[in-house]
């Protein structure tokens, strides 16, 4: 059974003179404790997919989709606070920067305590808070932080931004969801730091069997632990399949230019002193998408048939949307 | 936190410095004999001008008339006053309670409707409520009070004859001042018609104290509004929704705390205005407080006791400005720390 199903998800900034679709058409699903990768440039719309999926948008965005099922329920059929209930409890999220999401003004026990959940544990009053103040403690020790009670008395501002992501993480284990939604979480951390909470997220992946949805831009920290990884341009899916496959086959030009631009540091590639690799041109804004496939100007080989938007095609688990895909012979 | 409030403190001691050494500089200033402006004795005669003289160190140099001028303040010995020659620390502290009183009730008042309003009117489900309640706000801050006021008075007082029209109590009732505060005097005192005058008292409260926090009221509902309109956008809000917090809850946990720590700063700010509106208010409402008073005594020339008026009331704005600013500090453990060189 899929975890996470969803068809045909679009999402809508309304507030301007016409609407503007900042994600068109996105088909993704996953398997419980499965990794999924979500990469793109930045504006691709990958935080808006997960801003959607927690419904924390405003007002200001619609969002639809055709389907929207999470573990075996239609979440479309729902009412609103019964959809609120189940996506409260069950997915999380971590963002990109962790000290602007803790509320300055309170403590971090009193913000780590709330997110926890209701339990019903009978017995006095104070046992209760007893049990709560264990468990907090058990999930700072959890996410490694060793010296709880200091943390639980400082306010955010008196915290690194490494400590205040791994508070982020505790709050969002505390109700031991199923799917954990990762905002590009390291790319305010220090490199060190950033190795900690990847490793952090992956042992609690393999341990708990929590989903997670890593969104980045930085390949390196995916590839590695991803089962699959799904690649966004200009609010489209253009490419999703196993990490395995992208990486040996990417079937999408943008996926490959993405591939190619990463620097290889390498003995090899130092020595040659090539160019970095990188597309021309710039990503389009949402406002002027050119007609057809969105990456059509910028495309080392588009053709005539690009002024028609691809459609997804699916060979052997591997989506895409291309008129003239690569590697293709490779996989016959 | 101590080191903030040490350097409160140290504040408190340069200000009231400022505030004595201009009220002692009135002295000079005023018109009039000198003798006169510091005792309030019109007709000094030649035996007791020696004494007075002596007493009050006019003869020697500004410091030590200063100082002396501090140590009669500390004794409570403020003189006279000129026109009816009662003591000034008497008079003024009689009154005082009156006006906290008026000021007081204004702003609770002006709190209990300011922030549900202002928080209504920053939630982005009910456009047309902001819209409402940002154009009556409108219409109660740019209404001068002693118009306001007096429609007030027109339409509950005299038409409707729901409330009377001024003063503090009815004459019929006699109660035993002991703090000064009517309502808190009623409740201590033992007559045998103590509800009715307790009912009577909010009566005679009820015209001035709205009129009073017409002003408060409105600045308090705009900085609500804008203040909580910007926190509800912020990063932290948003991740307390997504953990599953009902909008009461991160309104409760959240939302409010942030949301009004610029209005404690705002209402800080806005106490002198609100002071100064509470003199008019006594004045058209004959309330007897110290605005009246001092009112008065500007019409009357009375050196004297307008120079203990304006100490008061300016200690008064002053400890309450540093009041908001430690209440600020406690809400915000950012001010603790960036409160060098602030005031």
């Amino acid at each position: 059974m899929r975890l996470l199903d969803i068809r045909n998800l679009n999402i809508e900034l309304l507030n301007l003179d016409q609407p503007v679709k900042a994600v068109e058409s996105v088909n993704f699903s996953m398997y419980p404790s499965e990794v999924s990768g979500l990469i793109g440039e930045s504006g691709s719309g990958k935080s808006l997919i997960a801003k959607a999926l927690v419904g924390v948008l405003n007002n200001r965005w619609q969002v639809t989709a055709d389907r929207f099922h999470f573990m075996g329920q239609d979440l479309n059929k729902m009412s609103m606070q019964k959809r609120k209930k189940i996506i409260s409890e069950n997915i999380a999220m971590i963002y990109q920067e962790p000290r602007r999401c803790l509320d300055p003004t309170s403590n971090i026990f009193s913000q780590l305590e709330e997110s926890l959940p209701e339990s019903y544990h009978s017995g006095w009053f104070n046992s209760k808070k007893k049990e709560r103040v264990r468990k907090c403690i058990a999930l700072l020790h959890k996410v490694g932080i060793k010296n709880h009670n200091e943390v639980f008395h400082s306010y955010p501002h008196m915290l690194s931004e490494g400590v205040c992501q791994k508070i982020m993480i505790a709050m969002a284990i505390a109700k031991q969801p199923k799917l954990l939604i990762a905002d590009e979480p390291t790319t305010a951390l220090e490199s060190s730091t950033s190795l900690q909470v990847i490793k952090l997220l992956r042992s609690l992946n393999q341990l708990k069997d929590m989903a997670v949805i890593f969104i980045t831009h930085n390949l390196n920290s995916i590839t590695s632990w991803a089962d699959t990884i799904n690649v966004m341009y200009c609010g489209q899916l253009i490419e999703s399949s196993s990490t395995k496959k992208i990486l040996t086959a990417p079937k999408h030009p943008y996926t490959k230019a993405l591939f190619d631009s990463e620097p290889d540091l390498s003995e090899q590639q130092n020595k040659n002193r090539t160019k970095l690799y990188a597309l021309k041109g710039t990503i389009p804004t949402l406002q002027h998408l050119p007609i057809g496939c969105r990456l059509g100007p910028r495309c080392p080989n588009a053709q005539k048939a690009c002024v028609i938007i691809p459609e997804p095609k699916k060979i052997k688990g591997q989506t895409f949307r291309c008129h003239y895909p690569l590697n293709i012979k490779e996989l016959k | 936190m101590f080191n903030y409030l040490y350097r409160k403190t140290s504040l408190l001691l340069f200000i009231s410095f400022g505030i004595t050494a201009f009220a002692f500089s009135l002295y000079y200033l005023f018109p009039g004999d000198l003798l006169t402006n510091m005792t309030g004795i019109t007709n000094i005669t030649e035996e007791n001008y020696q004494f007075l003289a002596d007493k009050y160190k006019i003869n020697e140099s500004i410091i030590t008339q200063y100082l002396a001028f501090l140590e009669r303040l500390y004794q409570g010995d403020w003189g006279v006053s000129i026109n009816t020659g009662d003591s000034i620390y008497q008079l003024i502290f009689n009154l005082l309670p009156a006006t906290i009183e008026l000021a007081l009730y204004a702003l609770i008042y002006s709190f209990i409707v300011a922030i549900p309003f202002g928080v209504l009117s920053a939630s982005e489900s009910h456009p047309w409520l902001d819209k409402g309640i940002l154009s009556l706000s409108l219409i109660g801050f740019s209404m001068p009070i002693f118009w306001l006021a007096l429609i007030i008075t027109f339409i509950f007082s005299i038409s409707l004859g729901w409330f009377p029209t001024s003063g503090r109590l009815s004459l019929v009732y006699d109660i035993p001042p002991e703090t000064g505060f009517i309502l808190i005097d009623i409740l201590i005192s033992d007559v045998p018609y103590k509800a009715e005058a307790f009912s009577d008292a909010l009566e005679h409260l009820a015209i001035p104290t709205f009129v009073l926090a017409a002003y408060p009221t409105t600045v308090l509902i705009r900085s609500t509004r804008q203040s909580m309109k910007s926190v509800m956008q912020k990063s932290y809000i948003k991740a307390a929704r997504a953990k599953g917090l009902s909008t009461w809850q991160v309104l409760k946990r959240h939302g409010l705390r942030n949301g009004l720590l610029p209005v404690i700063q705002t209402l800080g700010i806005h106490f002198g205005t609100l002071i100064t509106l509470a003199m008019v208010t006594e004045v058209i409402f004959a309330w007897p407080g110290l605005g009246a008073l001092l009112v008065d005594a500007i019409h009357q020339r009375d050196f004297t006791t307008i120079q203990g008026g304006l100490l008061v009331i300016s200690a008064l704005v002053f400890l309450a400005t540093i009041l908001f600013d430690v209440l600020y500090m406690i809400f915000d453990p950012l001010a603790r720390i960036r409160g060098h060189g602030k005031i």
